[in-house]
């Protein structure tokens, strides 16, 4: 591949993965898969970079990427904390929770009634019992020469 | 009907613009069907898979067009991986497969940064966002999970409008990719490490010994890559190292100041959110 192609191929694909997290954070409404799409835009970006840093064949897009990954882990404890805090208080992680916090002037968005699903609880395999308890004898039990 | 149709369907013969447009509608059609809107139905998951193939491939096709993709079997593959598990992080119901999909979009990401010649970078990536920040989401998850599938799970905030948001972002971002051509304008050349060196100091920097130079070359290929990588971040960018320090302690308080509990009232408001 030559330089240029590789350069437009790694952009597309850091393109791809920022529109990606762009909808994540835009559509959904439970707060950790939001932050999880803010993580996805940040690949999105760091694939651009280091892109750009092989057209280039310099340090600075590889630079970039390593504070990258650093904000990336501050944001992601600090925002924790915060959603933990939040269901501590709301018992949901639900973004909508929060919209006493909205402007004046937007109206309050209201939840329409959901279908009922039926949840099929999981089967989980029987083991066959393999053998017959031993008998155990209770002086062994009481007195063990180690632990 | 079908003799008109077949233009469109031979990629050999659609023009760029258009393969970009139908790719781009079609990842928006899509995006929406796939994201949770409340009623499952099984016929439209169904059409959103098929139409997010058909994006995939008008993706891959653009991509063929601007040169190379598909020459390199692997960057085609870790793309791929990275791109459909980054869609399925997004419109996963369950956020706990959300974190899992996102585990894979990561392996995706760093098999692209180690094609691109991030060896460091690619490394760090599985290391300290699947090892790190996604095993603390999981905890998260863990703590704060309430049982069952949650009603804010299964629909989203106007999904028409955010996948066609994200579907005109992609397709401008691409028209932009497009467009790139090799030479540099004369505006924007940067000037190579040697002249940075004599302009910033004010004089001549005294000529570098022959290994020094070869070991301070600037292309990442080369060898000794962590060794050079390392040199870079703590000789040219020791300053903005050292701020990172100091962000990651104020992180790090901050994180604890936030989640203790002494001297606000939040601890009652807990237990009244549990009982809820």
């Amino acid at each position: 591949m030559n330089p240029l192609a590789l350069l437009q191929n790694a952009l597309l694909v850091g393109a791809a993965l920022f529109a990606l997290g762009l909808v994540g954070i835009l559509a959904r409404r439970n707060l950790i898969v939001m932050f999880l799409s803010a993580e996805l835009m940040l690949q999105g970006v760091s694939v651009s970079l280091v892109g750009w840093s092989r057209f280039h064949g310099d340090w600075g897009g590889h630079v970039l990427v390593i504070f990258v990954l650093t904000v990336a882990a501050c944001e992601a404890a600090v925002a924790l904390v915060l959603v933990l805090q939040a269901f501590a208080r709301t018992g949901r992680l639900d973004a909508a929770a929060w919209q006493t916090l909205r402007e004046d002037t937007l109206s309050r968005s209201v939840d329409r009634e959901l279908p009922a699903v039926d949840i099929v609880p999981p089967v989980f395999p029987r083991l066959t019992p393999a053998g017959v308890l031993p008998a155990a004898d209770e002086d062994d039990l009481l007195q063990r020469e180690h632990v | 009907m079908i003799v008109a149709a077949l233009p469109w369907i031979s990629p050999g013969l659609l023009s760029p613009g258009l393969l970009l447009a139908a790719a781009v509608t079609a990842a928006a059609a899509s995006l929406w069907l796939l994201l949770p809107r409340g009623a499952e139905n099984r016929l439209a998951r169904w059409l959103g898979l098929a139409l997010g193939a058909v994006a995939l491939a008008g993706l891959v096709a653009t991509g063929r067009r601007l040169g190379g993709l598909g020459e390199d079997a692997v960057f085609l593959v870790v793309s791929l991986v990275a791109v459909i598990s980054g869609a399925a992080t997004v419109v996963s119901r369950s956020p706990v497969y959300a974190a899992i999909w996102f585990a894979l979009a990561l392996a995706g990401v760093a098999g692209v940064l180690l094609v691109l010649g991030a060896q460091f970078l690619g490394v760090a990536t599985i290391v300290v966002y699947a090892g790190a920040i996604l095993v603390m989401f999981l905890f998260v998850l863990m703590l704060a999970q309430p049982s069952g599938m949650a009603p804010y799970d299964r629909v989203s905030n106007e999904p028409l409008l955010s996948a066609v948001a994200g579907a005109v972002l992609l397709g401008l971002l691409s028209l932009f990719v497009g467009r790139l051509s090799a030479e540099t304008p004369a505006c924007c050349r940067v000037p190579s490490r040697g002249a940075a060196l004599t302009t910033t100091s004010g004089q001549a920097a005294a000529p570098l010994p022959a290994a020094d130079a070869a070991a301070t070359t600037a292309d990442p290929l080369a060898e000794n890559h962590v060794a050079r990588l390392g040199g870079e971040l703590f000789g040219r960018h020791l300053l903005a190292v050292e701020a990172a320090g100091v962000l990651l302690l104020v992180a790090l308080i901050g994180s604890i100041a936030i989640v203790s509990r002494h001297g606000d009232p939040s601890g009652e408001l807990t237990a009244a959110g549990r009982s809820r």
